[in-house]
């Protein structure tokens, strides 16, 4: 019994010994199994994440030194190569609590001391509010923009905390000059406004903007042109002025200019954006383009696109045919001149007297029809032609004009277009008849377009004798620069306000072009709302204001342009000039 | 077998002896690029102590099992007196010291540890009776034997190296069959003890360095650098990498560390990923060879023995390639065979060895086997 019970007991133990060591034995199995797997996850992992890291750029987009060498944003130059914006290692002023560890005071002096001692490097700051922004704690620019010496003294400060980050900056070396052409680039680094909008994506891709992009600017030209409509401006207490220089044969733009301007290397938000009160009384942001955005009824300076379109047609053939000079009845309009000329005109008389009424009677003589074909063909139903992405659209009367609208547009009223159309359409007028598209960018004489014919070279050289007849007897005298040839045509019109034509403010143009014997370059010079000063005689009108900035530019220009003042040459006149009495004048 | 090769050479391993010596003549090819085109001073002295360690490891095959086993706990201890001994050296020399000078190579007792906790741990689990498994007495003497040299190191301070003990010691636990509740409940407190630790105990440089880790880029030129330049290195290799000796990323300096521990980003950019997957392929070859010595393991003690160097040698390789590429923190840890040092090489040679000693005793065990 007892035997047996032992010898159970121990038959047990080994059947139970067997079960557990083949229990242990599974475990064991499953155990290296687990960890085998665990080992070929480790090593798929890997695998995947070396061709992961082969494969994707991402991790291994490091900047070539190429790239590092080229400026961070492309060259402006004019077209002789002389630097308009540039890339300028600039240093900025910021403000980092966390410089001295990430516990404990941000600065070593109290912030009532550092804000004084950077009160007597940068002047203009407000002492107690940058001593409350230093104890605030919260890091941020303190100024965008510090000069290298006075970057030096914040160094001497002897504060950790201030920190100069050397940042890339867009400067413009010859300030304001060109602001409009150029426009600026914001703090995102993109370009704004003029050409550095325009050529955004050419100055920043490291492809191109190695190369500096040359405009049609001359800086010169541009200089000269600015100074003389300021002072126009300013003497005349006028609101703006606008003007430009075009080369007559290819469209290239020498000189853009609209003021009052805007300084490129600090935008201002006003210069962006106007006060609603400022809307109302219908000023515009200094960063509008007078010249290329905004549009004005130019009134006389279109007789001579008039007369042009009628001697193309054939309508005018005889220059010394009379025309009846007597106010036109037109339903409840009355078309009138500014003052008596006499009662019949001829066609030379009527652009040197500028009268309304004989180009009225002329242009309804042409023929609404063809007046409007030359006006398309010159541009005047589109937007301007230029690179700049502000551009304004003409207020243009669309087709089958009635009588009395033929009329008004043959005197340049109800026909609203911009300075450039103006200057593109009288280089076609002076340069043998062809219309070309007006360009910002430097010409190679084989990049020259052909343009449009818009009138025959029989027209244009009549039109050269006329415009000039005008600069030497009638409203253009003051522009008349000694031996440069001017020739051009005043116009003053009345700006339209909210109650009809305004009769006290006006905009006064001179579209002229020089030398008159082999017309080269168009200038337009534009004055928005001039008063009556003592500089014009009291006057308004374009005779007293716009001409003489003409008169004053043409010879700062020219001898910089390759046009010598020469009193033995000019035009030949002698078959016109006998038709008109000398001595007249008018507007 | 009839041939005209002799016996004893045909008997040795040579499925896993060739791809070694592959790897290791690669990892010479790497550092004679890594140190500009020259022997000096990486190169030679890797290929010299391979040498070394190859007869160490041939020497040690000749060691039959009852010697081992005699010898586990005095190595143990060996080991553990060497550990303090360095310690006290480096509180008395007032700086802190990991290695003894042995002339052609300094010594880290804790990279010997590495090997012996996997020796020790065997021992103590071949000792154990197969019922008490499951209880208590198997957790509590192991868990002491791998937490007093893992405190240690962790003094010194390495915690890459703690790591590879605990790693190794807890792998010869799992295969000798501690229940897997006790693995599961680990990992889950251990899950649920990190979020707790990293808003509670850690400080806050310690979090930028988990931050660091999980996204390098933020902070590419500090703490993100080492991770950011190797994973530069790896990605610019591309397929078929920029040639032996073309390397920008080692030779001008921007890889840390571009012959020991960032190795592996070396010879990626200059092997690419056929060169990666060289190394990878090797690896496979000689852990895989490590598994199969451990499956036809004679009993108990060599089966643990030879898989606990497999885990160990395989912990050091997935430790430094993730970290290379990015998947895991820079802790410090070297490519076997590759990377230049003479203790990581000696460690590796002694789980070599170990591996090759167990394979003989397997042969001598004949076919009678003790399943």
């Amino acid at each position: 019994m007892t035997a047996m019970t032992v010898s159970t007991a121990i038959s047990l133990g080994r059947v139970q010994l067997a079960h557990i060591r083949f229990r242990t034995l599974n475990t064991a199995r499953q155990r290296l199994l687990w960890v085998a797997i665990l080992f070929a996850l480790v090593a798929a992992l890997a695998i995947g994440r070396i061709a992961w890291l082969g494969s994707s750029d991402r991790t291994a987009t490091a900047t070539s030194l190429e790239e590092a060498l080229l400026p961070p944003r492309g060259e402006i130059t004019d077209r002789n190569g002389v630097p308009l914006a540039r890339a300028f290692p600039a240093y900025a002023l910021w403000f980092n609590p966390r410089a001295m560890g990430e516990s404990g005071s941000a600065l070593v002096k109290s912030p009532q001391e550092v804000a004084h001692a950077l009160k007597q490097i940068f002047p203009d700051i407000d002492e107690k509010a940058m001593a409350e922004r230093l104890a605030s704690g919260k890091p941020g620019y303190l100024r965008r923009r510090v000069l290298p010496e006075d970057a030096n003294k914040v160094m001497d400060i002897g504060e950790l905390a201030l920190e100069m980050p050397r940042e890339t900056d867009r400067h413009y070396p010859q300030g304001r000059l060109a602001a409009h052409v150029l426009g600026y680039v914001d703090s995102d680094g993109h370009g704004k406004l003029g050409m550095e909008q325009v050529l955004d994506d050419r100055l920043s891709d490291p492809a191109t903007r190695g190369q500096p992009v040359s405009l049609s600017i001359d800086l010169r030209v541009q200089g000269a042109l600015e100074d003389e409509l300021r002072k126009g401006m300013l003497s005349t207490n006028a609101e703006g002025a606008a003007g430009i220089v075009l080369d007559a044969d290819t469209g290239e733009v020498l000189a853009l200019a609209s003021l009052p301007e805007f300084d490129p290397n600090r935008v201002e938000p006003g210069d962006l954006v106007l006060t609603p009160q400022e809307a109302k009384n219908g000023y515009f942001p200094k960063a509008f383009n007078r010249v290329t955005n905004q549009v004005y009824e130019l009134g006389s300076t279109f007789k001579p696109i008039t007369i042009a379109a009628a001697i193309d047609a054939g309508v005018v053939r005889d220059f010394g045919k009379r025309y009846d000079a007597s106010p036109v009845q037109m339903g409840r309009f009355t078309i009138k001149d500014s003052h008596a000329m006499g009662a019949t005109l001829n066609v030379p008389e009527t652009l040197i007297h500028s009268s309304n009424t004989v180009s009225a009677r002329i242009a309804d003589e042409l023929g609404g029809e063809k007046l409007r074909g030359t006006l398309i063909d010159l541009g005047m139903n589109q937007r301007p032609y230029i690179e700049l992405t502000g551009r304004g659209f003409p207020i243009w009367p669309g087709k089958d004009w009635p009588r009395l609208r033929t009329m008004t547009v043959g005197f340049g009223h109800g026909i609203a277009v911009t300075p450039l159309h103006l200057a593109s359409a009288y280089a076609a007028l002076v340069n043998g008849g062809i219309w070309r598209p007006a360009t910002l960018y430097k010409l190679d004489p084989d990049q020259v377009p052909r343009g449009r014919r818009v009138f025959k070279a029989s027209t244009s050289s009549r039109m050269r004798q006329l415009l000039r007849m005008i600069a030497l007897d009638g409203t253009g005298r003051s522009a008349n620069a000694p031996g440069f040839r001017v020739g051009g045509k005043t116009g003053s019109a009345e700006k339209p306000g909210s109650h009809g034509y305004r009769h006290h403010t006006l905009v006064s143009t001179f579209a002229a072009a020089f030398p008159m014997d082999r017309p080269r370059y168009v200038v337009v010079a534009m004055l928005d709302e001039p008063k009556g000063t003592v500089a014009s005689s009291f006057q308004r009108t374009a005779a007293f204001n716009a001409a003489p900035v003409v008169g004053r530019l043409v010879p700062r220009i020219g001898p910089v342009l390759g046009v010598r003042p020469d009193a033995t040459r000019d035009i030949d006149l002698s078959d016109l000039r006998p038709l008109v009495p000398h001595g007249g004048s008018g507007e | 077998m009839n041939s005209i090769i002799p016996a004893p050479i045909l008997r040795q391993p040579w499925q896993m002896l060739i791809p070694l010596f592959l790897l290791v003549g690669f990892g010479g090819a790497v550092l004679y690029s890594a140190s500009g085109g020259h022997m000096q001073p990486y190169a030679t002295s890797h290929l010299l102590r391979f040498a070394i360690f190859l007869g160490m490891a041939s020497m040690m095959t000749w060691f039959p099992r009852d010697f081992v086993k005699l010898m586990a706990y005095p190595a143990y201890i060996a080991v553990m007196l060497l550990l303090v001994a360095v310690e006290a050296m480096g509180a008395i020399g007032g700086g802190s010291q990991r290695w003894l000078d042995l002339g052609f190579m300094q010594l880290q007792p804790s990279e010997l540890m590495k090997p012996v906790i996997v020796l020790v741990l065997a021992r103590f689990y071949d000792s154990l009776p197969a019922g008490m498994v499951p209880t208590w007495r198997s957790l509590i003497p192991a868990g002491v034997l791998i937490g007093l040299p893992m405190l240690l190191v962790l003094i010194q301070p390495d915690l890459g190296t703690a790591l590879a003990i605990g790693f190794g010691g807890v792998v010869i636990m799992f295969l000798a069959g501690l229940p897997m509740r006790w693995f599961v409940g680990a990992g889950a407190a251990a899950a649920a003890a990190i979020p707790i630790a990293y808003i509670f105990v850690l400080k806050d440089y310690q979090r930028r360095r988990v931050t660091t880790f999980l996204d390098p880029e933020s902070d590419p030129l500090g703490a993100g650098y080492h991770i950011t330049q190797s994973k530069i290195a790896i990605g610019s290799g591309g397929f078929f990498g920029k040639g032996f000796n073309n390397g920008s990323q080692s030779h001008l300096d921007y890889l840390p560390e571009p012959h020991t521990d960032f190795v592996f980003a070396t010879m990626a950019e200059e092997w690419g990923f056929l060169g990666g997957m060289f190394v990878l392929a090797v690896f496979a070859l000689i852990l895989g060879w490590g598994i199969g010595v451990a499956k036809r393991a004679p009993d108990r003690f060599s089966r643990l023995l030879a898989f606990g160097m497999v885990a160990t040698m395989f912990f050091y390789v997935a430790i430094n390639l993730m970290m290379v590429m990015g998947l895991a923190p820079v802790v410090g840890i070297p490519l076997p065979f590759m990377s230049h040092g003479g203790s990581s090489m000696m460690t590796n040679m002694i789980c070599v060895g170990t591996l090759m000693m167990v394979n003989v005793w397997s042969r001598k065990a004949g076919q009678r086997g003790i399943d």
